[in-house]
């Protein structure tokens, strides 16, 4: 199963083109989903369908999908509130409705919301040749693609901690016979401790993700037009990515024009001279808008991919 | 006389024997406490870490601590007594993040 995430500025054309993507190699053979995680979505309107979390199949051989990431997080807030109430109820000193009200507005919970979508999206997605991903906005889209990083290395910190707490635990208890505090019996061995147990479980699906994200199995396409608004987030979507050790695989100048060749060119020098292993750039032409099927266009994108 | 040497050395080792015991057991006693200590001390570290994002402080991403806290009552219990019987919280905090480092 390969990945191809299609990322650009507002507007350029990421929806439009990864319908294009999705729906061309589907008819080339492949088996495609294409799914949004954009919350503004219009994968449904360039297909002419309303859909939603469960997949709707478009065509013998391609299945489309919307994640809702509102939901998502607000769901991911509803389950945690109700399993730390439980838990906690007992305790006034944590104060829970504090710590409630700061988790529904703290920075991450729709990053985290979108993470969890994608590491389910890759579990489940081996029945496909192809995942085709229309991207939210730049900012959210590079966070996302950053956690899975950002949480390996906290989690790797706090497993240290956490392992030095339990060779504590195994001296005292070696020592003593038994480990407990106020009646409580604490576990003193890795293969015991829930907290070890759930900090390895993150680990391991957070590198799952990464793994796939930096691999061979992955493409990135970053879309932009011939005009110099969307230089400057093209530019920072590409520095985003280097940051995070991904490449660019392909790029698309697309709504292009004879009349934009100069624009078109300079911008193309701009965006890749000077950068490691710049990718190929493809001009879709501008194509006047049609009301039926827009995801077909004539520009043929089944070989851009390297899959 | 010479027939009770042997029974007074064997009591003078009987309670030297039980006096090195005692020396040992205190031994011992005190490297439990120390170590239990020192287990308790990183809880409160563990937890504060984790906890942080809540207070603004640099942390792991919050949505970590969520999918922890669960199973963290013990630890959870260890940083509330430790905030009681804190005069200065926020000093202990920076403390223990290394922040004043
Ligand atoms: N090659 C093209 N020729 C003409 N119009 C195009 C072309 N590509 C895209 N468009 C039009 O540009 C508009 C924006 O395209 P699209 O919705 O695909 O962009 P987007 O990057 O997904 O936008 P958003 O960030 O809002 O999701 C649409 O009206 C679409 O029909
Ligand atoms: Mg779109």
């Amino acid at each position: 199963m390969k990945t191809i995430f299609f990322t650009g500025k507002g507007g350029v054309g990421k929806s439009t083109l990864s319908a294009a993507a999705a729906w061309q190699l589907a008819e080339s053979g492949k088996r495609v989903l294409a799914i949004s995680f954009d919350p503004a979505h219009n994968l449904g309107d360039i297909f002419g369908r309303t859909l939603g979390h469960k997949v709707t199949r478009f065509s013998a051989n391609l299945d489309l999908r919307e994640t809702d990431l509102d939901e998502a997080a607000a769901e991911y807030i509803r389950r945690n509130t109700s399993i730390l109430t439980e838990v906690y109820s007992y305790t006034k000193a944590f104060n829970l409705d504090r710590y409630f009200k700061v988790l529904r507005h703290s920075p991450g919970v729709e990053e985290y919301a979108a993470l969890t979508a994608l590491e389910d999206l890759l579990r489940t997605s081996d029945d496909y040749d192809v995942v085709v991903i229309d991207t939210p906005p730049t900012g959210l889209t590079l966070r996302i693609l950053a956690l899975p990083r950002i949480s390996i290395t906290w989690v790797d910190r706090l497993r240290r901690i956490r392992r030095d707490i339990l060779d504590k635990r195994h001296t005292v208890h070696s020592i003593t016979g038994t480990f407990s505090e106020e009646g409580q019996k604490l576990a003193y061995e890795e293969k015991d401790d829930r907290v070890m147990q759930k900090l390895t479980e993150l680990f391991d699906r957070y590198v799952a993700v990464a793994r796939h994200l930096e691999s061979d199995a992955n493409r990135v396409a970053v879309v932009f037009n011939p005009d110099y608004l969307s230089l400057r987030e093209s530019q920072r979507i590409l520095d985003g990515l280097s940051d995070l050790n991904l490449g660019v695989n392909v790029a698309f100048n697309n709504k292009y024009t004879q009349g934009l060749s100069e624009i078109a060119d300079s911008m193309e020098r701009e965006l890749f001279d000077g950068r490691d292993a710049p990718p190929p750039v493809h001009r879709i032409p501008w194509e006047p808008y049609r009301r039926e099927k827009s995801y077909e266009i004539s520009y043929d994108l089944t070989q851009l991919f390297a899959l | 006389m010479s027939e009770h040497q042997p029974n007074f050395l064997i009591r003078l080792w009987r309670s030297l024997r039980a006096f090195l015991r005692g020396i040992d057991q205190a031994q011992r006693e005190r490297v439990v406490a120390l170590t239990a200590y020192e287990a308790r001390e990183l809880e409160n570290m563990f937890v504060l870490m984790l906890l942080g994002s809540f207070a603004g402080m640099p942390s792991p991403p919050s949505f970590l601590a969520v999918e922890l806290l669960p199973h963290l009552e013990h630890e959870i219990r260890v940083l509330n007594r430790r905030a009681e019987s804190s005069t200065d919280a926020l000093a202990e905090i920076m403390g223990t993040i290394d922040a004043d480092a």
